[in-house]
């Protein structure tokens, strides 16, 4: 069921997932559309999130979006207000400092995460949930794989450190799983849809603003989501069996990498379960100093990284 | 032509023979492509052939000892590759 | 004293890794339901393409570890490209056996021809060559006038039956278990009864049969499919030809509901195959190659010079039945034996997926079921009349389960 909507208020809002934004040229969301698309939120009973581009909005806009509930998402240029910001890099980190409730989004490349994960501990000391996107995940190699793993690892000891210290920061790619006792997916076309300022709604900002998407209907003639149900978990073959549930199961990625929107690719497999295992092994840690989410389950040892080659054969 | 069922080997040998059968009937047409100036591979080929017969007499002699068919002078046994069955077949 | 007969029709059934070539995309016929819609004649497999691919495929012998292997060629209608055929077969004997690849020793070539070339010489020299590992079957549709209703030359439109049925006779001597593929679409539902006796009465035992997958049938052609069916299953029974003749439309293993936990496997084996065409290009299928879809773009899953992309072929080996069926289908109480083809099923979805599973043939599936369901009961009341139940059970022919 669509709970959410995400509203990109301009063609170029910022990416706060996988994929890069390919549009460079500014195209505003009407401001007719921009309210129509706030009373479908509001009739739909929808959570409405707004995507913002790296420019001050007209003033006529502020209004109309203050007139809904709803959360910001913000570049770290313009961070004024901002629910979520979304940093691009280390550098984009360095001067910044979050607001209270402030949650952050980073996104980067495998280059600049390898031998530098042990960084996000500075930014952890600034807010509550710190979210790590590698923006180029579906070229991991083998290689990337074992640097990943290693990354994890020395990330969990800082984790380790800090819930020893009495804080509870929280990163999306160690603490999650350690939460969760179902999946907990992004929910693209599934939970939550977005509205472009061409008028029409995706399955998420990706389909709109990376190449080779396509709508799933528009403000004038409604919401039409072909073979909806592949979207959600129980029609995704692979993933309905798997414990990683920090995935985010990216329905674009998985379109990018096998051609179809319920079937991840192997790279997005391996750094889930990577991210599931190092999990595993910071709940260990952390439960040797004592209890520990007591109400939670342990995560269980596996001997697969690719729950494909496990899967059931027919 | 007379057809008479006179025992059934198992599967396992079943492939065994059956595989050699498929490599023989490889064998015998790749031959007709051979050419003498490709001499590394015509050696393999006689080897391999040799190898092959050789093997697959040593599955009838075997599986005759083991299991004791009947036989006839003048006679001579088949296998039927999907039920397993041997048969005796006179002229 | 020792003799080996090899029997069994369905050789090496499910334990054979099936890879296609497509040679050419010409064809001397523009048969009514083909589902090539992108047929020509200048798309032809060069040889080096050829050759790369072969070279490719046998360096991946440790990711290909199915027992056996079937080399398919396809048009188009595959003997146009005889020479390039014989090449490629001579390469891949050669090459197997050097590398002492665990294919050489269970191959077959196959073949699915229009048979209008059959009787050349060329052709022929290929069979003589190759005969203990060939696999052919000629496509006849069965009389005269149901063959040519859709079988017709491309250019003048003039039917082909002549031309075909007059190599049955060699075909059947060169391999007297040779069975042939009937298509059934609309127009040619009047035809079954009389096409399938036809094929019988020209020696063919094994006559393998489906009706189209596409979305072309009418109101009322259920009706006159059971109909037909009925009539044939009168005279199969009453003629005795079910103690030496097979076909595809009557099986033991039809018409009952399924589960979605212990029957849940999917029909098709796309994505378990392998096709290449003239540019080098991989396909999970033939039917995913451009000139096989009406309103898709092609499926690419690689090629010969940057090898197979895996990532697209994981849709393909997740499939299962209940995932890919509307809710109308896994609630069906005669779901079983209801085919499908994976490539129609993507070329007909509202989304470009695999995941969609098409249900044009539902109503015909339906009434084979109650055709089929009369004819075992009718067949195994008269073996039990005649107490030759038991008998026939054991040993009448059946028919290759694989339409495709």
């Amino acid at each position: 069921m669509i709970q959410y909507l995400v509203i990109l208020l301009d063609d170029t809002s910022v990416s706060f997932c996988h994929y890069g934004n390919a549009k460079k040229e500014r195209r505003l969301m009407p401001l007719e559309t921009l309210k129509a698309g706030i009373l479908f939120g509001m009739k739909e009973n929808l959570n409405i999130q707004f995507v913002y581009p790296a420019y001050a909005l007209p003033e006529a806009y502020d209004a109309v979006i203050e007139g809904i509930d709803h959360v910001k998402i913000m570049p770290a240029a313009t961070p004024e207000g901002a629910d979520v910001l979304v940093m691009n890099g280390w550098k984009e980190c360095e001067s910044w400092t979050a607001g209270a409730g402030v949650s952050c989004v980073l996104r980067l490349p495998k280059a600049e995460w390898f031998g530098q994960a042990g960084r996000v501990a500075a930014l952890l000391e600034k807010t509550e949930r710190l979210n790590v996107v590698l923006t180029d995940v579906e070229t991991f190699t083998e290689d990337d794989f074992k640097a990943y793993e290693r990354s994890l690892a020395e990330v969990a000891n800082l984790l380790e450190k800090a819930y020893m210290n009495g804080k509870t920061p929280q990163l999306n790619l160690l603490t999650d799983r350690m939460m969760l006792e179902q999946m907990n997916n992004c929910g693209a076309g599934d939970t939550n849809i977005t509205l472009a300022p061409d008028g029409k709604f995706y399955v998420c900002p990706a389909f709109y603003q990376a190449a080779g998407g396509y709508a799933i209907g528009s403000l004038a003639e409604g919401l039409e989501i072909k073979n909806a149900q592949l979207y959600r978990l129980d029609h995704a073959p692979l993933c309905r069996h798997c414990d990683a549930y920090q995935c985010r199961r990216c329905i674009w990625l998985n379109r990018k990498a096998t051609l179809e929107v319920n079937t991840p690719g192997h790279e997005q497999c391996v750094a889930a379960h990577l991210e599931r295992n190092a999990s595993r092994q910071l709940l260990l840690a952390i439960r040797k100093h004592g209890t520990f989410l007591p109400d939670k389950r342990e995560i269980r040892e596996i001997d697969y990284l690719d729950p494909f080659d496990v899967r059931k054969e027919w | 032509m007379v057809k008479k069922k006179v025992g059934q080997v198992a599967v396992d040998e079943k492939n065994e023979i059956q595989a050699l059968f498929e490599r023989r009937n490889g064998l015998n047409e790749l031959a007709k492509i051979l050419t003498a100036d490709n001499a590394d591979l015509y050696e393999k080929w006689v080897k391999d052939m040799g190898e092959t017969q050789s093997k697959f007499q040593g599955w009838w002699d075997r599986m005759a000892a083991k299991y004791q068919w009947e036989s006839h002078e003048g006679g001579n046994w088949e296998i039927n590759f999907d039920t397993c069955d041997i048969y005796l077949v006179l002229p | 004293m020792e003799k080996i007969k090899e029997t069994g029709r369905g050789w090496q059934s499910g334990m054979a890794k099936n890879i296609t070539f497509i040679v050419t995309k010409d064809c001397q016929l523009a048969c009514k339901y083909c589902y090539l819609v992108g047929k020509n004649s200048k798309e032809r497999m060069p040889w080096e393409v050829a050759k790369q691919a072969i070279d490719y495929i046998l360096d991946h012998e440790s990711e290909m570890r199915e027992e056996s292997v079937i080399w398919d060629f396809i048009g188009g209608e595959p003997f146009l490209e005889i020479d390039l055929i014989d090449r490629i077969c001579d390469y891949l004997k050669t090459e197997m056996f050097r590398r002492n690849h665990h294919w050489f020793n269970s191959y077959r070539f196959s073949f699915s021809t229009n048979g209008i070339n059959y009787h050349t010489d060329k052709v022929q020299r290929f069979i003589q060559k190759n005969h203990d590992h060939l696999s052919i079957g000629i496509t006849i549709d069965g009389t005269e006038r149901k063959h040519d209703l859709n079988r017709i030359y491309k250019g003048d439109g003039r039917g082909s039956y002549a031309d075909v049925v007059r190599n049955i006779p060699l075909w059947l001597e060169q391999f007297p278990h040779g069975g042939t593929k009937v298509t059934i679409s609309s127009e040619d539902l009047p035809y079954i009864k009389e096409s399938v006796l036809h094929l019988y009465g020209l020696g063919i035992h094994e006559v393998n049969i489906n009706c189209v997958f596409e979305d072309v049938w009418k109101p009322g052609d259920d009706a006159l499919f059971e109909e037909q069916l009925m009539q044939l299953a009168d005279a199969i029974i009453d003629g005795g030809y079910y103690r030496d003749y097979a076909c595809s439309f009557f099986s033991e293993h039809l018409g009952k509901p399924l589960d979605c936990v212990t029957q849940n496997q999917n029909w098709c084996g796309a994505g378990k195959m392998l096709a290449v065409d003239a540019e080098g290009n991989f396909y999970p299928c033939t039917r995913f190659a451009q000139y096989s879809l009406r309103e898709k773009k092609a499926w690419i899953i690689g090629n010969i010079r940057d090898g197979i992309d895996k990532n697209k072929l994981r849709p393909f080996l997740l499939l299962d039945r209940c995932t890919q069926s509307p809710q109308q289908c896994i609630d069906c109480e005669v779901a079983e034996g209801c085919a499908w083809c994976q490539g129609e099923n993507y070329d007909a979805a509202d989304t470009p997926t695999i995941y969609q599973r098409a249900t044009a043939i539902c109503r015909m599936h339906k009434a084979r079921v109650r055709a089929n369901n009369y004819y075992w009961n009718k067949l195994f009341r008269k073996l039990e009349l005649e107490d030759a139940r038991e008998a026939c059970e054991e040993n009448h022919p059946k028919p290759n389960p694989l339409n495709c």
